[in-house]
């Protein structure tokens, strides 16, 4: 026993030795953090690219699980040891750690910031100050997958307006198909799905520059009607929908299981990962006359940001100005698939990216998000919990608004008059 | 005299101490200085002015706390009484037959304690995949003719809870089957063998010999699952999520005090003084009721 | 004996009850092995198969998955150390929580329930909550980015249900058996160790078992305070399987499947402690 215990103490002491610092080099060490441990290896060649440009800076890449990320993060931040450089949320979720004063103010540093969209900096903005905390990196746009074959199997066209949009849903279920491989067991897909077919129905950014002001509230009928909308969705959505995962719906759509799929730009890289068979195409769902306009819901996702407390702050800019680049941009749209925020970004190599930013014509802030999210409880959080009740038979359309307005006034200043 | 007390604490110091103090810095300190947190303001994650009982007349006083509280308290209360009745029941069980040898008890054994060594991870999958609407159990259901019972058993408010209670019991079945059967296993022989000899019958052997003498393992089963009951919270974060989803219908205190506490995606900025405050609530109910617990177990112990 | 569970000389009830058990037991077992399969099956395909066609068998038995995970994704390293963490932090909750157990159960004195209750109180709230301070409690000490911070926490996170459980079973150990001890002279702690660590053996193995799993397991404590790639364990190397969006199933099945081996071996071979007659001849 006492021999296993001196070993095991050796032990211990050796490996406290192993974490003693190394000789110090010539070269600034900085550590970045992102939620996505799926974008790692992007991330390592993107870091070799800036690595090679800037010698003397070394960057080490934590990929942290998206679901724990933000407690982490907030721990570090809390106990002096945060990254240099980390991914930071949009909007809210940007909001408490710039208000905390762990961020840096970007605006003298990155006059670069000054050419991107407004919408995309609004997301990098702390809305109590106005400064801009991190480099915009990406947007989403909630809209339509279809199956290309599926529409040809069947002839059908894209659809034009609501009525259309529901024939065609109609045509793919009596053809044995699941129409819409939405479920709603989580939440967050309740929203997204609001997101993707709920903006035309209430009528994109009219209601939402409304609502934002004040001047109406989420009661208004013509909100109401739309969260109705999503309810008369349920006879295309796969049988017992409630129960029906995130990943359950991926895989629908991916093996080809189910015509439609309303989510998120972001699925398009691992769609196509899947399944490079997949023949699929986007787009907006209509509102209720053709003159209307199709609505997307667009947010600002991911901010490259800085730690106020860094102590390498010239090489964490450097390394976020690197990220600002319009090469970085072109790399995002072509290996990740998404909308890159940087301006004057060439996106002719990848078709889906150019369409997305042709839907992006008509598009209307992602209501909960871009809007709600900056106190508890969230719009986002209400209309989840209260949108998975109606999706259940639980409450109806009127309670849903009934109960996100009343949760929202709880603190929303213009909803206190 | 008094050396022979001196020497006994000393005798205690040396066998308490290193534990405590271990136990003490890396646990009960930090979770005091959280705790702690709960009398103050705050500005995101920047702690303000003492703030007295603030945070609590907000938990229990303010919408939304007060419904989201009541309603996952009441989920909690949903597990421990099924986690009481269903596993420990049949732990207690189990253990009596697995001890007293019944056929094949070596193997028994040997694999009960097999679904604790699974990752959560895992098991949130594997039961995900099991009991979705196009799962394994509906598929089953389907194949007995009971149609009619089928259910999207995560997605429904109604079954979620109990779906989530049951795969946790079918992960820690093994445990309170093995503490049982070892503790039986340690009641000496010629106790029962006596009352056997004056008549008593196997329902009054268990209930009248068996059952007094394992009391401490009565009491170790009972109060690890009501610090389990109230502090649930990984296997409702794996399978249900952060929110309780459902609409909140699998919420407990454990995941409400996490979101509150920390914020999350969706539920957005963290409010540190009411979760904490929460945090304090799930922390002096469970101390009250293990201690009474204890105590009522305690009076029903025997002395060998 | 007389109240073994044999079903040749059982009465008429007494069978009825022991077929019942059966019945309620084989089912379990079958309710443990099937998804025991199915996550080894599992490791074998594609993320596409595996949500494409969940409970197939796979089209080949190819180990790519597993040469991918071990070597490309460094998950012999991650292995080793948390192969490493884990038994320094168990011997010591089993040494440490034994001895608190001890000094809690086998004297008596009027701080005993206070201590007890202490200690329990030790789990009477997830350890999540505390990130915050722990994480400046760890700083303080130094320990930040390296091993001996998770060690320290794994140690923490044993401890009061060792103390718990074991304090119940040394309870249960006649008082009598002590003082025959100490009127031969024995000392308190030849006690401990000659004799009433050996008496609880079947309880020391349940409480390792019941401890290691979690700690083995353990994921937000080492993701927390370990950034070094070179001192990852293996749960965080799973959990870089899980994506935003997108979640390598196949890789992670993989990873979960190598992870569960040394816990079956440990099971297995703390199981024999459970067997009757190793101790019961020790309490006589």
């Amino acid at each position: 026993m006492k021999k296993l215990l001196l070993t095991l103490m050796a032990l211990v002491l050796l490996l406290s030795s192993l974490a003693l610092p190394m000789s110090a080099e010539a070269v600034t060490e900085i550590q970045f953090w992102t939620w996505r441990p799926e974008d790692t290896n992007f991330y390592e060649k993107v870091i070799a690219q800036f690595e090679e440009a800037n010698p003397t800076i070394k960057v080490t890449i934590n990929a942290i699980k998206n679901t724990e990320y933000n407690t982490i993060l907030s721990a570090a931040l809390a106990g002096d040891s945060a990254p240099d450089v980390f991914m930071s949320r949009a909007y809210g979720g940007l909001q408490t750690f710039a208000n905390s004063g762990y961020m840096l103010a970007l605006d003298d540093l990155m006059p670069e910031l000054k050419e991107f969209s407004e919408a995309t900096r609004m997301g990098a903005t702390s809305i109590t100050d106005g400064k801009i905390y991190g480099v915009p990196a990406v947007s989403q746009t909630m809209l339509c997958f279809y199956n290309k074959k599926v529409y040809e199997e069947l002839g059908l066209e894209v659809p034009k307006t609501w009525d259309q949009f529901i024939a065609n849903l109609q045509a793919c279920k009596d053809a044995g198909y699941d129409a819409l491989a939405n479920g709603t067991k989580e939440g967050w897909c309740c929203e997204f799905l609001f997101g993707g077919a709920g903006a035309s129905q209430y009528s994109g950014n009219d209601f939402y520059n409304k609502v934002v002001a004040g001047e109406t509230t989420f009661e208004d009928p013509i909100f109401v009607s739309a969260v109705n909308d999503m309810l008369s969705l349920t006879p295309f959505m796969p049988n017992m929908y409630e129960g029906v995962a995130y990943t359950d719906m991926q895989a629908s759509f991916i093996n080809e299981m189910s015509a439609h799929f309303v989510g998120g730009s972001y699925e398009a890289g691992y769609f196509k990962a899947e399944n490079p068979e997949l023949d699929f195409d986007i787009f907006p769902v209509p509102g209720k006359t053709e003159a209307d306009p199709a609505y997307v819901s667009v947010y600002a996702d991911m901010n490259f940001a800085i730690a106020a407390s860094s102590k390498k702050q010239d090489a964490a800019l450097a390394f976020v100005k690197f990220l600002a680049t319009p090469e970085f941009g072109a790399q995002v749209v072509n290996e990740l698939a998404m909308v890159s925020s940087i301006p004057g970004v060439d996106v002719s190599a990848n078709p889906f990216i150019a369409k997305v930013l042709e839907l992006q014509k008509n598009n209307t802030p992602y209501l909960f998000l871009v809007g709600f999210r900056y106190n508890q409880p969230t719009g986002s959080s209400l209309f989840q919990a209260a949108a998975q009740g109606m999706m259940t038979k639980q409450l109806t359309a009127e309670e849903v608004c009934k109960q996100v307005q009343e949760g929202i006034a709880t603190y929303y200043v213009p909803f206190q008059k | 005299m008094r050396s022979k007390h001196m020497k006994k604490a000393a005798w205690i110091a040396f066998f308490v101490t290193p534990g405590l103090l271990v136990v003490f810095v890396f646990i009960l300190m930090p979770l005091f200085m959280s705790m702690f947190n709960s009398l103050f303001g705050w500005n995101q994650l920047i702690r303000l002015d003492f703030s007295g009982l603030d945070n609590f007349r907000k938990l229990f006083g303010s919408y939304p706390y007060q419904e989201r509280f009541t309603n996952a308290l009441g989920n909690n209360v949903k597990w421990f009484v099924m986690t009481m009745v269903l596993q420990n029941l049949a732990g207690l069980l189990f253990g009596y037959v697995l001890s007293k040898r019944i056929a094949g008890s070596q193997v028994y054994r040997r694999i009960f304690f097999i679904p604790v060594l699974f990752s959560i991870v895992a098991v949130g999958f594997l039961w995900g995949l099991y009991l979705r609407p196009n799962g394994m159990v509906n598929a089953l259901l389907g194949a007995a003719g009971l149609a009619q019972y089928q259910s999207a058993w995560l997605g429904n408010a109604g079954t979620a809870t109990y779906a989530i209670i049951l795969v946790n019991i079918w992960r820690w079945l093994g445990f309170p089957s093995l503490v049982f059967m070892t503790a039986i296993d340690n009641v000496p022989a010629e106790c029962t063998e006596a009352a056997y000899l004056d008549g008593a019958n196997e329902w009054q052997l268990f209930t009248k010999v068996v059952f007094p003498l394992i009391i401490p393992s009565v009491t170790i089963i009972t109060v690890l699952t009501i610090i389990g009951s109230l502090n649930v919270f990984e296997q409702v974060y794996t399978m249900a999520g952060l929110d309780g989803a459902p609409n909140y219908a699998t919420d407990t205190i454990g995941t409400l005090f996490y979101r509150t506490a920390f914020g999350s995606v969706d539920s957005g900025a963290p409010e540190i003084g009411v979760g904490s405050a929460i945090s304090v609530v799930i922390y002096l109910m469970t101390f009250a009721i293990s201690l009474l617990s204890i105590g009522i177990t305690r009076s029903k112990e025997v002395e060998l | 004996m007389t109240t073994d569970m044999r079903f040749r000389f059982a009465s008429g009830p007494k069978k009825a009850f022991i077929v019942l058990m059966q019945v309620a037991m084989v089912s379990y077992i079958l309710l443990i092995l099937y998804p025991l399969f199915n996550m080894i099956m599992s490791s074998f395909k594609s993320t596409r198969d595996i949500m494409r066609f969940p409970f197939s068998l796979p089209d080949a038995f190819s180990f790519d998955n597993y040469l991918t995970v071990w070597v490309d994704k460094g998950f012999g390293l991650y292995f080793l150390n948390s192969f490493l963490y884990t038994a320094v932090s168990m011997a010591f909750v089993v040494l440490l929580g034994s001895m608190a157990a001890y000094g809690v159960s086998r004297y008596v004195f009027k701080a005993s329930t206070l201590l007890y209750m202490l200690f329990l109180s030790g789990i009477m709230l997830p350890l999540k909550a505390a990130v915050i301070p722990l994480f400046q409690i760890v700083k303080g000490l130094g320990i930040m980015d390296n091993p001996l911070s998770v060690i320290m926490v794994f140690i923490a996170m044993g401890i009061p249900s060792t103390v718990f459980i074991l304090s119940g079973f040394m309870k249960t150990i006649p008082l009598a058996l002590e003082h025959a001890a100490k009127i031969d002279g024995c000392s308190d702690l030849r006690i401990y160790s000659q004799i009433v660590m050996p008496i609880c053996m079947p309880a020391v193995a349940l409480v390792s078992i019941y401890n290691a799993v979690p700690i083995w397991n353990e994921f937000f404590f080492p993701l927390v305070f370990l950034q070094n790639d070179k001192f990852k364990t293996l749960p965080v190397g799973l959990s870089s399987f899980i994506g935003q969006h997108s979640t390598k199933w196949d890789l992670l099945f993989t990873g979960l499947c190598i992870a569960i081996i040394p816990m079956l071996i440990l099971y297995l071979f703390m199981s024999k402690y459970f067997i009757k007659g190793m101790t019961a001849g020790a309490v006589k």
